[in-house]
């Protein structure tokens, strides 16, 4: 038996939906490192093991179909096999993972891995299904065949994974593959190859279970029915779970504070810890409900199968802006929060299709809105029935919600047509065989994502907060005795920083009807929307005490009618949140892109606002 | 060259694949642009010749659904309007 004296480097290549990741999730565990390339989607993994005592190096690529990329994401994994990409390892050895379900697409793929003449070996994955569909395969002539050792696997259960476990540390059980295809063999010639493989070691009969479930699930009326059901389900998760537990998360962190205020001398490094970098943590902290679960639904829609049937059905309205079926969830996860929804834009395999849908991502009416659009409806919309049935303050919130929904679509149209013309990826769907997701590796992706970010835009977020802190807390103002700490606050807030950038950018939001309270509310909301609500709080309601129903009626007295309805108007559009604009950072790989969101989204809502107050003032 | 490989009495039957009905199994014909997603048809299998089964098509004219060996993928008909097919009796 050889072992290798250094670790040696092991590429797994497949083709989509081959259950490559389930078997290298299986493989690696949690011992993995996902790899940072700006503005790629997909994520090349590198995962290490410990076979008896060596050290093996393992990396799993995005899914390909052939060394022709189509994709950027494409691209990349056939740029890291061909040593283009210079801080990645050398490709030395190569296990080819087979779909045993979908064989030709993945000899397909062979064919072009068999050129490389690299030492290689090939796992079988999906044996079940074979069986499940009563097929047989003979994996000792397909052995015979592609001159590589030929390891059946079912990832899921761990069947075969200590064969290939086995296999992995001793170099000499890779092989390099015969010739297969003749060299510059077309497309045609190479499909034509590997049926005539196929032809000698497979007999597999059609799979009945999925074409059973298809009727069901893409049925002309009760496949929309129940893509509505999975909708509902999804959206209200997103809002009933995550919610308990951000609340959870943030009380955690203000008991935290109030603790530590209580407990540590009033010094301004007190005041850093609890209000700059508690609050700031704090401030990351409380996304991961969200983006976990957002990322955990995700994943398993996408693995068992559903998620480009729901793209099917739905992909004829979004094509109407430009967007396509798998922009829908993004979109939608965005109604809870535009982190966790930009995110998962990555399920979109056109480029152009997912920066279009990032960037109107923030447009969706976020749930940090909820708490501004409550009070300012609360405080200026009277509280009439019309109609019979309907609350008038129902009807305004609705419609501030319908408003942002559709000017994000039609927006989406006008990037399609201009910033990202045309399709990078030719539209095409491939429907994969239903299959029960593997637990471990959907737990593996979700802790993954959350880790990747915490560290890249976690920092960011964190550094802002604490900016934003110092703005606040910073030139120190002269507090007279006998003032109530509301009214402290008040005052702190008026002579800060960020009071006086509010005073100075008074004259630019002065058209919009906002006086200088209302504009550093607005000001403020960049840490948060919902910080506006307690902005507001120390403002106007300094001289009494800061209970919200109070707080509406001083707003309802100070603030009129056709201000409140520009206020609302400017929420709808305008990206106030500087997370959302970290998360665009990290997802595009570029500031760029982040700063022209949030000059479109100013621009927008200016001219909304401005154009609604001076609607309103007339009538 | 690929619209030149089909003789002249398979021409004749030839209709475009937006046209076949729901149901049908029909062969590849021609392929009468060359670009990007042809090129990806053909590497996911669908070479000429290859014989399918037009599944369903999606609500409002979306997409619609091909299968053929153990591959079931979707294409939209605005795409798909330049491949040629052959219905199979």
């Amino acid at each position: 038996m050889h072992d290798s004296i250094h670790p040696h480097h092991i590429t797994f290549v497949g083709t989509p939906n081959c259950g490559k990741t389930t078997l290298f999730n299986a493989l690696t565990g949690l011992h993995q490192k996902v790899g940072n390339f700006p503005g790629i989607t997909v994520e090349p993994v590198i995962g290490k093991i410990q076979i008896q005592h060596s050290t093996v190096h393992l990396i799993d690529l995005p899914g390909i179909y052939s060394f022709l990329p189509k994709s950027v994401d494409e691209q990349l994994s056939v740029d890291i096999i061909h040593n283009k990409i210079s801080d990645l390892p050398k490709t030395e050895y190569i296990v080819a993972v087979l779909d045993g379900s979908s064989l030709e697409k993945s000899l397909f793929l062979f064919s072009f891995i068999a050129e490389l003449g690299l030492p290689t070996i090939a796992v079988l994955t999906m044996v079940d299904e074979i069986k499940a569909r009563n097929g047989i395969l003979d994996d000792i002539t397909l052995e015979t065949i592609l001159g590589v050792p030929v390891i059946p696997v079912v990832g899921k259960k761990g069947i075969g994974l200590q064969d290939l476990r086995d296999s992995l540390h001793q170099t000499d059980k890779f092989l390099v593959p015969n010739t297969i295809v003749q060299a510059s063999a077309n497309i045609e010639q190479r499909h034509t190859a590997v049926r005539e493989i196929i032809s000698q070691v497979l007999t597999i009969r059609e799979d009945k279970i999925t074409e059973k479930l298809d009727s069901f699930i893409l049925h002309p009326i009760g496949g929309p029915v129940i893509f509505l059901i999975v909708l509902g389900l999804f959206f209200q998760s997103i809002f009933t779970w995550a919610e308990p537990l951000m609340s959870g998360i943030e009380s955690l962190f203000s008991y935290t504070q109030d603790y530590l205020r209580s407990t540590l001398p009033d010094s301004l490094l007190r005041d850093f810890i609890t209000d700059g970098v508690i609050a700031g943590v704090g401030s990351v902290i409380v996304f991961l409900p969200q983006i976990i679960l957002l990322n955990i639904i995700i994943v398993f829609l996408e693995d068992c199968g559903y998620l480009s049937r729901a793209a099917f059905l739905i992909d004829r309205i979004m094509g109407i802006f430009g967007l396509q079926g798998r922009s829908f969830i993004p979109l939608l996860g965005s109604y809870a929060c535009a982190i966790p929804g930009i995110m998962s834009a990555r399920i979109i395999p056109s480029e152009k299709d997912r920066m279009a849908t990032i960037m109107i991502a923030p447009l969706m009416t976020c749930s940090a809105r909820l708490p501004v659009y409550t009070l300012l409806i609360a405080a200026c919309i009277p509280s009439i029935i019309v109609g019979g049935i309907f609350s008038l303050q129902a009807i305004v919130l609705a419609g501030l919600y319908f408003l942002a929904a559709i000017s994000g679509l039609c927006i989406a149209l006008v990037f399609k047509k201009t910033l990202f013309r045309g399709a990078t990826l030719p539209f095409l769907l491939e429907f994969p065989p239903y299959r029960v997701p593997s637990l471990p590796s959907l737990l593996i992706i979700v802790w993954n994502r959350s880790k990747e970010f915490i560290k890249n835009a976690g920092s960011i977020i964190l550094l802002f907060s604490i900016i934003l802190w110092a703005l606040t807390e910073f030139p120190k103002a002269e507090i007279p005795t006998g003032m109530t700490s509301l009214q402290a606050e008040r005052i702190q807030l008026e002579q800060s920083y960020a009071g006086t950038i509010g005073k100075t950018l008074q004259p630019i939001f002065q058209p919009l009807g906002f006086d200088w309270k209302l504009t550093i509310g607005v000001i403020g909301s960049f840490a948060a929307r919902e910080v506006f609500v307690s902005v507001m709080g120390q403002l106007y309601s300094a001289d009494v005490s800061d209970s919200d129903a109070q707080l509406r009626t001083i707003l309802q007295q100070t603030i009129p009618f056709a201000t409140a309805i520009s206020v609302m108007l400017f929420y709808v559009y305008a990206l106030q949140c500087i997370s959302t604009i970290a998360i665009i950072k990290k997802e595009t790989g570029s500031w760029k892109w982040s700063m022209i969101a949030f000059a479109y989204t100013f621009m927008l809502a200016y001219s909304t606002a401005l154009i609604g107050y001076n609607l309103v003032k007339l009538i | 060259m690929f619209r030149f490989g089909i003789n002249k009495d398979k021409k004749k039957q030839m209709i475009p694949l937006t046209t076949l009905a729901v149901g049908t199994r029909a062969a590849i014909a021609s392929f009468s642009s060359n670009n990007e997603f042809t090129e990806r048809l053909q590497e996911m299998g669908l070479t000429r010749g290859t014989e399918f089964t037009l599944v369903r098509k999606a609500p409002f004219n979306g997409p619609i659904e091909l299968s053929f060996g153990s591959v079931r993928l979707a294409v939209r008909t605005t795409q798909s309007d330049s491949i040629m097919v052959v219905p199979v009796l």
